[in-house]
């Protein structure tokens, strides 16, 4: 039983999804949940419903409560279930000849506005990573003759997991055999006690396309679950080689907690 | 729970605590809005509407926020949480795209245009809605009001239907996506764009041939009564569309967040070994995971030890058939025609993938 939404509650609605859709993306909130390249037409969306809701606010909620009588307002509600009856068709969206009411599916918008607002969904974390195993596609420098590149200098090197999976299980010049790396990523447990990886989530379009990079950190105690750390030391050849399930591992010399960068996902 | 204000009682904080306790779950407080706001009829003077409690209940929220946060603290309630926000928030933009072409296509775009432009025909027309698909840039969520508000001008649902299913599949930005997921299969690309134009418009002509106008539930819109102007009428479609389509779009940004958190991924590997039932799998798991066309090519491309065809069964199902477009046509067209024409669609989708895979790849 669910009523029919107001058109001066419509407004209200309007306003918070789009004022929802400004405070993500003026800040880095965002990241969380989609990549960077969606900034413009989140803050552009944003700002049309903002302001779609608040020309509403002013024609249907101020106005209208002018011009109408009371009696109006009270109609309105009146088509509300009272005991689960419905008082005219159930169809979505019905609103008879009543022109002040709405959808009723309306309703769910509230349903995101407030998980951002009360819950502030964290970015993915330990919790999918281990749900989900490294993929390393082959790439083309695997398989062409030019090969990769070398890598740059830098003692220690820092590098993307992507770029460490890749040159550990596909690069046969095993070039990162005596090279110092740096790598940063979240904590994940092992699945055996006392292991853990190093982890990164990737996304396409949104956390729901998400999965995980893994590299396994031997050397070092595990630290807290989820926390961020980068991870220095060398690249431990343990035979996680030419499959595209690899899971490679790295001898760690030193761990250090780091905040969470401003882009979580690689 | 039924709480009866008498007529001008204004909301006092003892009844404002009871009317919207803090719940676990915010689809309770949505629920209690609506179920508090319907007091009494008729009542001659002021009293508290939906307005007020709809504003109460978010006060009582953003004050109960810490309450509520300690209670969802569990991983996999936050990892829902964030996939169910994820979805919302990227499908939203290009729901706004949707319903501002679709409240322009109504406002300002007279019916005779659309008779000029397509051809009389229907078994033309059809074809040609199809191809015009690729012009909508964006992903299926900007699809749905688009298409209504083309039958909503007199196109005929066959050839709206077409562009309905082509538009997310085959326009550049999502053809350039698959080029880039598959760098070193070109021939994917063409794959994905033969299959998708070619399960649209076969969709089409099988709408045309047995589809019946009464499967189709024309959505009520505010309609004027002359008196407004055209702008007035844009913002007024603007806003109903919008409020509509997203409140499915929830729907089924629920079911995709909850099916996505809980079906574990090894069930999903176990069938890639047989080639006929790897293609039945990824196009099934294309309708549950209700991926945005313009990632799925990334995630087709991420499923390795599929067949290319598998993979062309999730790319061309996808944008087609998905829970978060079933709920979005759902609302839109109405149910009868959503358990239809999805279904129908799902069987063309892998027959045409089955089809043009072993032709192509």
């Amino acid at each position: 039983m669910v009523v029919v939404v107001r058109r001066d509650v419509q407004a209200v609605l309007l306003i918070l999804i789009g004022g929802a859709l400004l405070r993500i993306s003026l800040t880095d909130m965002y990241l969380r949940y989609v990549k960077d390249g969606l900034r413009p037409a989140l803050l552009a969306a944003g700002v049309i419903l903002l302001v779609v809701g608040l020309i509403s606010v002013v024609r249907d909620g101020i106005q209208r409560r002018a011009e109408e009588p009371a009696a109006a307002h009270a109609s309105a509600e009146a088509t509300g279930p009272a005991e689960g009856h419905v008082a005219e068709p159930a169809d979505e969206g019905g609103h008879g000849h009543d022109h002040s009411a709405g959808p009723r599916a309306a309703w769910l918008l509230c349903l995101p506005v407030l998980a951002l607002f009360l819950i502030a969904p964290p970015a993915l974390g330990s919790y999918t990573a281990s749900r989900s195993d490294n993929v390393v596609a082959k790439p083309a420098a695997a398989s062409n003759d030019a090969g990769f590149p070398a890598l740059p200098p830098g003692d220690p090197l820092p590098m993307t997991l992507a770029d460490f999976l890749i040159r550990s299980v596909w690069d046969t010049t095993a070039p990162l055999k005596d090279r110092n790396v740096q790598l940063t990523g979240f904590v994940t447990p092992g699945k055996a006690p006392g292991t853990w990886y190093v982890t990164r989530m990737v996304i396409s379009c949104c956390a729901a396309d998400a999965f995980a990079r893994k590299i396994e950190v031997h050397g070092v105690a595990a630290p807290p679950t989820d926390s961020w750390v980068s991870v220095t030391g060398r690249w431990l050849p343990n035979g996680q080689i030419q499959a595209d399930d690899a899971m490679p591992a790295l001898t760690a010399t030193r761990v250090d907690h780091i905040p969470t960068p401003r882009e979580p996902y690689e | 729970m039924t709480i009866m204000f008498e007529k001008s009682a204004p909301p006092r904080p003892a009844a404002a605590a009871r009317t919207a306790p803090p719940p676990p779950r915010s689809a309770e407080s949505s629920a209690t809005v609506g179920s508090a706001s319907h007091g009494r009829p008729p009542a001659e003077r002021w009293r508290p509407g939906q307005l007020e409690f709809f504003v109460l209940a978010l006060v009582v929220l953003l004050f109960a926020q810490p309450w509520i946060v300690d209670r969802l603290g569990a991983p996999a309630v936050q990892t829902w949480a964030t996939v169910f926000v994820a979805i919302s928030v990227q499908a939203l933009p290009f729901l706004v795209l949707g319903t501002l072409l679709s409240a322009a296509i109504t406002a300002f775009v007279p019916p005779s245009v659309f008779t000029k432009v397509l051809p009389r025909r229907q078994s033309l027309a059809v074809p040609v809605a199809g191809a015009a698909g690729a012009i909508l840039p964006g992903c299926e969520c900007a699809s749905v009001p688009v298409a209504s508000g083309l039958m909503a001008r007199g196109v005929a649902p066959a050839a709206a239907l077409a562009f309905l299913l082509s538009s997310p599949a085959i326009n550049p930005i999502v053809l350039t996506a698959t080029a880039v997921a598959f760098p070193k299969q070109p021939e994917m690309v063409l794959a994905r764009f033969v299959a998708s134009l070619g399960t649209a418009v076969l969709m089409g002509w099988l709408w045309a041939r047995f589809g019946r106008p009464e499967w189709i539930k024309v959505m009520r819109r505010p309609h004027d009564h002359g008196g407004n102007g055209k702008w007035e009428n844009f913002r007024l479609a603007l806003q109903h569309d919008f409020l509509h389509a997203g409140g499915f779009l929830v729907i089924g940004a629920l079911t995709a967040a909850t099916l996505n958190v809980t079906v574990p991924k090894h069930v999903i590997d176990a069938v890639s070994g047989s080639p006929w039932f790897a293609v039945l799998a990824l196009a099934f798991l294309a309708v549950v995971l209700a991926v945005c066309s313009e990632a799925d090519a990334f995630v087709a491309a991420s499923l390795i030890g599929f067949s290319p065809t598998a993979k062309l069964a999730f790319m061309v199902v996808g944008p087609m058939v998905d829970v978060k477009l079933i709920a979005l046509q759902s609302g839109t067209f109405g149910r009868g025609f959503a358990a239809r024409f999805s279904s129908a669609t799902f069987v063309v989708a892998i027959v045409a993938s089955y089809g043009v895979g072993w032709w192509l790849l």
